[in-house]
């Protein structure tokens, strides 16, 4: 007999942004917004891994990666004025660097030059998050050789904490297909994760 | 629930989407079926495999310095080009176009008895700047400089086609100016040479601006 009603029916799994983290991002992004730059390099130092680490999930590519860090803090520069504190800092960065992911995938299938390998026949190539060694390497593997659609929703659902009409709002697509992708992208994962 | 009913509701089990009758159902479905309760097991190893990754990951570099110089050169530009100067630059050609049609419809009721001397041609630096003024803009030249050490600091960054590009487009948009600046110079206050300064003005700023936040090529 199985055992598995154990286990609860968990909750959504991680949410985008922790609570505020010290000192204030939230007046610092007020000091930012008044033209203070020193204020804005803290924000940048406070968040930049969090950033690099979306970055880098959602491209594969160090390189590219860090090109879309930067344009996220430009970008945010730019909008910071516009920041009125009704969700935390971070979570507001969060959504300038999907944007900016977002717009860069939209750019590169445009041109067609992305390369997508799906799962079902092998892990292709791409540069995994080294900060955690063993299962979790094969996890960064496995989540980068998902094809783009089921990856792009894993990530932002799974791993960022979206919810399946944020990710609607941010992708354009729509929410069944949300949460057909991520379905998808699950089952994908528990294949090449099984042992 | 039967299998292939589970196997569609597995997911909102997991990110808790059911509600309370759906789940009650699912969960004496996984105590009855070893094989959907398998895949449920899994699903929930993948996520505490997702909780456990890092949430942050420091980037190889420091990117602030890019940043920064990025930032410094929308700072120029918006500071000296943004909204307000460009206002500023638009009711000035407004006054200008006044000053300027009050002075034609003068000199046309007044020309059968003055003579208008011609007026000699001016430096275009000089030109320019006595323009930039009459527009509210008084460090055309060093605003300039500033980008260009942007521009010049990215050297490392961009490929040298695009760099070649910017510079053929920067050449271009001098030579109009200077053109413009001869051209004031020998007729100041014309409405559509301003009009043709301030566009020309605004081409440079926003090459300059949009070079400095080109994506590192190198």
């Amino acid at each position: 007999m199985a055992t598995a009603s154990a286990v609860p029916a968990g909750p959504p799994m991680l949410r985008a942004v922790s609570s505020q983290t010290q000192p204030d991002q939230g007046r610092l992004a007020a000091r930012a917004a008044r033209g203070e730059v020193g204020a804005f390099e803290e924000l940048y130092r406070l968040n930049a891994g969090r950033i690099y680490a979306l970055c880098l999930r959602m491209s594969g590519n160090p390189s590219l990666a860090e090109e879309m860090v930067q344009e996220t803090f430009v970008r945010a520069w730019q909008k910071v004025g516009s920041f009125r504190g009704a969700s935390a800092f971070s979570t507001w960065l969060h959504r300038v660097a999907v944007n900016v992911v977002l717009g860069h995938q939209r750019t590169t299938d445009r041109r067609g030059a992305r390369v997508t390998a799906p799962l079902d026949d092998a892990v292709p190539e791409r540069t995994v998050p080294a900060a955690h060694p063993g299962e979790t390497i094969d996890l960064e593997r496995a989540i980068g050789g998902l094809p783009e659609g089921a990856r792009t929703v894993f990530i932002l659902h799974d791993v960022e904490g979206f919810r399946h009409h944020e990710i609607s709002g941010l992708t354009g697509i729509a929410v069944g297909t949300s949460k057909a992708q991520l379905h998808r992208a699950r089952k994908l994962l528990r294949k090449a994760l099984k042992p | 629930m039967k299998c292939d009913e589970m196997t569609l509701v597995l997911d909102e089990l997991l990110d808790g989407g059911l509600d309370e009758a759906s789940e009650a159902e699912a969960q004496a479905h996984l105590e009855e079926c070893g094989v959907c309760a398998e895949a449920y097991r899994s699903l929930i190893d993948l996520r505490n495999g997702v909780e456990d990754l890092p949430r942050s990951i420091e980037p190889p570099r420091d990117l602030w310095p890019e940043i920064e110089a990025k930032i410094a050169a929308a700072k120029v530009a918006r500071g000296r080009f943004g909204r307000r100067a460009l206002m500023s630059a638009a009711a000035a050609v407004v006054l200008v176009t006044s000053v300027v049609t009050a002075y034609l419809v003068g000199r046309q009721q007044a020309v059968s008895t003055v003579v208008v001397a011609p007026v000699p041609p001016r430096a275009a630096s000089e030109v320019l700047a006595a323009s930039f003024a009459e527009i509210g803009v008084h460090d055309y030249e060093a605003t300039r400089r500033e980008l260009m050490n942007v521009l010049d600091g990215r050297r490392n960054e961009l490929s040298p086609a695009t760099m070649e590009v910017v510079s053929a487009n920067l050449r271009l948009i001098d030579e109009a100016m200077s053109e413009i600046a001869d051209a004031l110079g020998k007729d100041p206050g014309n409405e559509l040479l301003m009009r043709r300064l301030v566009s020309t003005y605004r081409q440079q700023v926003n090459l300059l601006e949009r070079a400095a936040v080109l994506p590192r090529e190198i």
